[in-house]
């Protein structure tokens, strides 16, 4: 990444995250920050997740969406990608990961597996 | 020659998408009810749509980003979030009105109550989303669409009295029925500037990896595609007002409208009139269900697209399955699909300000379109119509509450 000054709000919260393969993989949910004792504060993941959202909305919106994930199974704990696995940071995030294998797209092969393709011609 | 074919397309689409059971309603209650005397609103109507399409297109090319995308990124999620939740309920309420339009226009040719209809309806609008494409939809549709063009026969057949059509133009106050003058006026507006236009205009860009060589086709999708889709309009208003304004025939149902159309044609035109109404409501309805599935997936980031197997986009796949449904149920519940197109369209005059006011500050955005900002005009033309747009409905809409009931 170049030098210029990159605005954690403005330039990297609610953008497109965008995976290895070109896949859209959820937004940039939320920032976390890491306190460190022995050094200054560093920015270590962007977050991706329903909870993580819902508690922007408001902090007991949150606590309700965590629960109900949680009754469900399903991402009740957000997924952190490490800030060192952004490739490029644009309107569009690329991370080196592969989404397919990360718990963002649980819920949706959840559907497609027990839902979807149990519709005819959801499949094929 | 691709691209020429797809300027072509994108018109015959744009027709379209213009033309809803929202256009056709409220432009046959403004003939019958006020004569020539609002085709100023579909004037401006169409004046503010063109300028709105053109740049929910030229986002697409030069960003590669959709409106909702957009707005998400700029606005932040809580400020999209109240923009998503208006715009889910407003789109439910028009897909009812579109599925409710096909039902009225099966039920004008068999009888059978438009009620029956909803379920089939919106089975075979959803195993048409379920297994088709992007582009078979579009251009089935846009090709079908073009029998709309009945209207503007049925205008030159009738012999309209042309300066009294032009004196119509300029914006009058009613003399009689205030209130209800203004309502329709407002309806208008509503039904031309619909927000899931933009949304959907914007997300077929990119699903049609629009570049920056599409900025000049854009430009004239927008211009001819809305601006005959703004003469059909005018057809429906000018054949009621020529048919059933004198009779002082109100069109308090669908079939009283058909009427617009069966003096200059017969009982041609009954069924035109019929195959008219059904083909524009379902592909608006088409429209509308995608649209539902495309804002949700951009709130929150999910890979979406229209032309892949259901199975790679799940949860795109079940929204837009779940919405059509839905909608279907509140013409199964047996509202009035007239009564309801009404109170709907005039309602998106009244959101409209949430919408597109975000709009027109990315569209002054460089990080989004570069060099290709807005220029003065069509800022100014925007804000105006929609000021306008807004403080009518806020004025009109409880006035004709009160009154209507």
């Amino acid at each position: 990444m170049d030098e210029e000054p990159l605005d954690l709000i403005k330039d990297v919260l609610d953008n497109q995250l965008v995976d290895l393969h070109g896949r859209r993989m959820g937004k940039a949910d939320g920032i976390i920050i890491e306190l460190r004792k022995d050094g200054p504060p560093r920015v270590a993941y962007i977050e991706v997740g329903g909870p993580t959202l819902a508690a922007r909305l408001h902090p007991r919106i949150g606590k309700w969406a965590t629960s109900l994930a949680k009754r469900f199974g399903v991402g009740a704990e957000a997924y952190r990608i490490p800030w060192s696995k952004l490739k490029s940071v644009g309107i569009d995030i690329v991370v080196l990961v592969d989404a397919e294998k990360t718990p963002v797209l649980a819920f949706e092969q959840w559907l497609r597996e027990h839902v979807v393709s149990r519709i005819p011609g959801g499949k094929t | 020659m691709k691209k020429a074919l797809s300027i072509a397309l994108g018109i015959l689409t744009s027709i379209g998408g213009f033309l809803d059971v929202g256009a056709i309603a409220t432009a046959a209650q403004a003939g019958a009810a006020f004569g020539f005397q609002l085709i100023w609103a579909l004037l401006l109507g169409t004046l503010c749509v063109i300028f709105l399409v053109e740049m929910s297109g030229r986002l697409a090319a030069v960003s590669g980003h959709t409106l909702a995308d957009a707005v998400r990124e700029r606005f932040g999620f809580r400020f999209y979030f109240l923009q998503y939740v208006i715009e889910i309920i407003v789109d439910f309420l028009v897909l009812g009105a579109e599925i409710g339009g096909v039902c009225i226009a099966l039920q004008l040719v068999t009888g059978i109550s438009f009620q029956w209809w909803a379920l089939p309806v919106a089975f075979v609008l959803w195993l048409l989303l379920w297994k088709g494409t992007f582009g078979l939809i579009e251009n089935g549709v846009a090709l079908l669409g073009l029998v709309t063009l009945v209207f503007v026969v049925a205008v030159v057949m009738l012999k309209p009295d042309w300066p009294a059509v032009m004196s119509g133009a300029l914006p009058s106050l009613s003399r009689h029925d205030t209130a209800h003058y203004l309502f329709i006026a407002v309806s208008i507006i509503g039904a031309l500037v619909s927000p899931y236009l933009f949304f959907f205009y914007s997300s077929g860009a990119v699903e049609e990896k629009w570049d920056k060589s599409y900025i000049g086709p854009n430009r004239a999708i927008a211009v001819i595609g809305m601006g005959f889709g703004s003469v059909v309009s005018l057809g429906v208003l000018i054949t009621s007002a020529i048919v059933l304004f004198p009779k002082g025939i109100q069109v308090e149902s669908y079939d009283q409208a058909a009427l617009a159309l069966v003096a200059p044609l017969g009982f041609l035109g009954f069924v035109l009139f019929a195959v008219s109404l059904g083909i524009t409501c379902f592909g608006a309805a088409m429209e509308v269900g995608l649209d539902q599935a495309f804002i949700t997936a951009q709130a929150f980031g999910w890979n979406w697209s229209e032309s892949q197997k259901p199975a790679k986009e799940a949860r795109f796949s079940l929204i837009y399955t779940v919405m059509i449904f839905l909608s279907a149920l509140l013409m199964v519940a047996g509202i009035d699909p007239l009564q309801l197109t009404l109170f709907t369209m005039a309602l998106t005059a009244t959101i409209l300000p949430v919408v597109i006011v975000p709009f027109l500050v990315l569209m002054n955005d460089e990080k989004y379109v570069g060099k290709f900002r807005n220029g003065i005009i069509s800022n100014t033309v925007v804000v105006l119509i929609i000021g306008l747009a807004f403080v009518l409905a806020v004025v009109a809409i409880p006035l004709e509450v009160l009154g209507g009931s």
